[in-house]
């Protein structure tokens, strides 16, 4: 019997269906029942910090919620859901479940998952390393399930960035414009073909650079399951790398766009979508 | 995740932390020295750490409505962390320097009492979009067995 577990996505990753489901595809194949959780109905809270009574709130509601699931095992995608649940919602609530990064549990088993990977990946890849989420070393376990695939030649950069994740440096500009312009620095020095990201943010955030780079960039998530024989779109990336406000509009398709309401579109994701990488 | 005389709330959790911290803290200034990203704030690379630190501690302190000591140097830091550990990795008392400035980041937004003076970062219609993108991306079944 598989065993059974609570794959916490998160919040942000839902710009990217293509990794949510294949993670899920990967915990799947070497051995787990999967029941995904995520969106802000499981939010952690972290984006709260002016705001203290909403964030212990939402920590104990969405424990609460993974208690009622029953699965005893938490297995986060997020390294802010992860550290949140760490530092902070697990020391005034009551978990009645273990948390563990997504990287480790697929690393332990990537044993299982090696024989499953059969189609041939030829890329040159260089991964796009950060150097702040110092409770899992993720890094090095991402490196060795890329050299697992078939075709990957995985090129190592010296370079790693600060914060766990290109978001966090967002909120210092002239450091995710720095970050960015090494990252493509290196990898042109390396002759990389892809860039591999490790985390959703740093997906959401460079993936434009196909635009104008001489490399794709892609999830590690996403380059496993195409070794898989899956095939998934990063349908986030074809939005950004559309040309111009109406042609995004046309790739979105106006029901999405009627679904999720047009002034929000206009006022919230349109500008996302349109904004160009930092660099 | 320590399970012993587990506080009720987060307020109080935040309390306890801080006064452990307060305990241990020597001021040395070596979480400062180890920060990646002080060069992104003017100044703030030529800094004296120890006073840095100091001013981070006071906004630990909250005193209510008292803005703290040295605050200037300190709030520079507490504005350009992005949560790169190096800080506690550098702290000789094992503090988790990086968890420290993050609560002096609560207190310096004004969650804590003392007044603010960060603003706060939190994208406007934030849940609104994480709504939009997950209907993009998610079936209606998905979206409820998934997320509600």
């Amino acid at each position: 019997m598989a065993d059974k577990i609570t794959f916490w996505y998160g919040c942000n990753v839902v710009r990217h269906g293509d990794i949510i489901r294949g993670a899920m595809a990967l915990l799947e194949a070497v051995g787990y029942e999967v029941q995904p959780a995520g969106g802000a109905g499981y939010c952690c809270g972290t984006a709260k910090d002016a705001n203290l009574r909403a964030a212990e709130g939402m920590g104990a509601r969405t424990v609460e919620k993974f208690n009622a699931h029953g699965n005893g095992a938490l297995v986060s995608w997020c390294p802010s859901c992860y550290r949140h649940m760490n530092s902070f919602m697990g020391e005034y609530t009551t978990p009645q479940f273990t948390l563990s990064h997504f990287t480790e549990i697929l690393h332990a088993r990537r044993e299982q998952l090696a024989v499953k990977l059969v189609r041939r990946v030829d890329r040159k890849v260089m991964l796009h390393k950060h150097f702040g989420f110092r409770e899992v070393d993720v890094n090095p376990l991402v490196e060795d399930l890329l050299r697992m695939i078939p075709g990957v030649q995985l090129v190592d950069a010296e370079f790693a960035a600060p914060g766990h994740m290109c978001s966090a440096l967002s909120r210092v500009p002239d450091s995710l414009r720095d970050v960015t312009r090494e990252t493509c620095q290196q990898a042109i020095n390396i002759e990389a073909d892809t860039v591999a990201t490790v985390f959703h943010s740093c997906q959401r955030l460079l993936c434009a650079l196909e635009g104008t780079e001489p490399f794709r960039v892609v999830n590690y998530v996403n380059l496993l399951t195409e070794s898989m024989g899956l095939d998934l779109r990063d349908e986030y990336k074809e939005w950004k790398l559309a040309d111009g406000e109406e042609e995004i509009i046309e790739r979105v398709g106006a029901p999405r766009i009627a679904a999720m309401g047009e002034k929000l579109f206009r006022e919230s994701i349109l500008p996302e979508l349109v904004r160009r990488p930092l660099k | 995740m320590n399970t012993a005389e587990k506080p009720d709330t987060l307020v109080e959790y935040l309390d306890r932390f801080i006064d452990d911290t307060l305990a241990r803290c020597t001021r040395c200034g070596k979480c400062f020295e180890a920060c990646p990203m002080t060069r992104y704030a003017e100044g703030l690379s030529e800094a004296d750490p120890k006073a840095v630190v100091n001013g981070v501690l006071d906004w630990l302190k909250q005193t209510p409505g008292q803005t703290p000591q040295g605050a200037a140097d300190s709030v520079k830091w507490l504005k350009v962390c992005t949560q790169s550990s190096r800080c506690t990795e550098a702290c000789p008392e094992g503090i988790n320097a990086m968890k420290m400035i993050r609560v002096a980041q609560m207190s310096a937004l004004g969650s804590l009492g003392a007044p603010a003076q960060m603003k706060s970062r939190e994208e406007p219609n934030f849940f609104r979009k994480i709504n939009a993108f997950s209907q993009t991306q998610m079936s209606d079944e998905e979206m409820e067995r998934w997320q509600r």
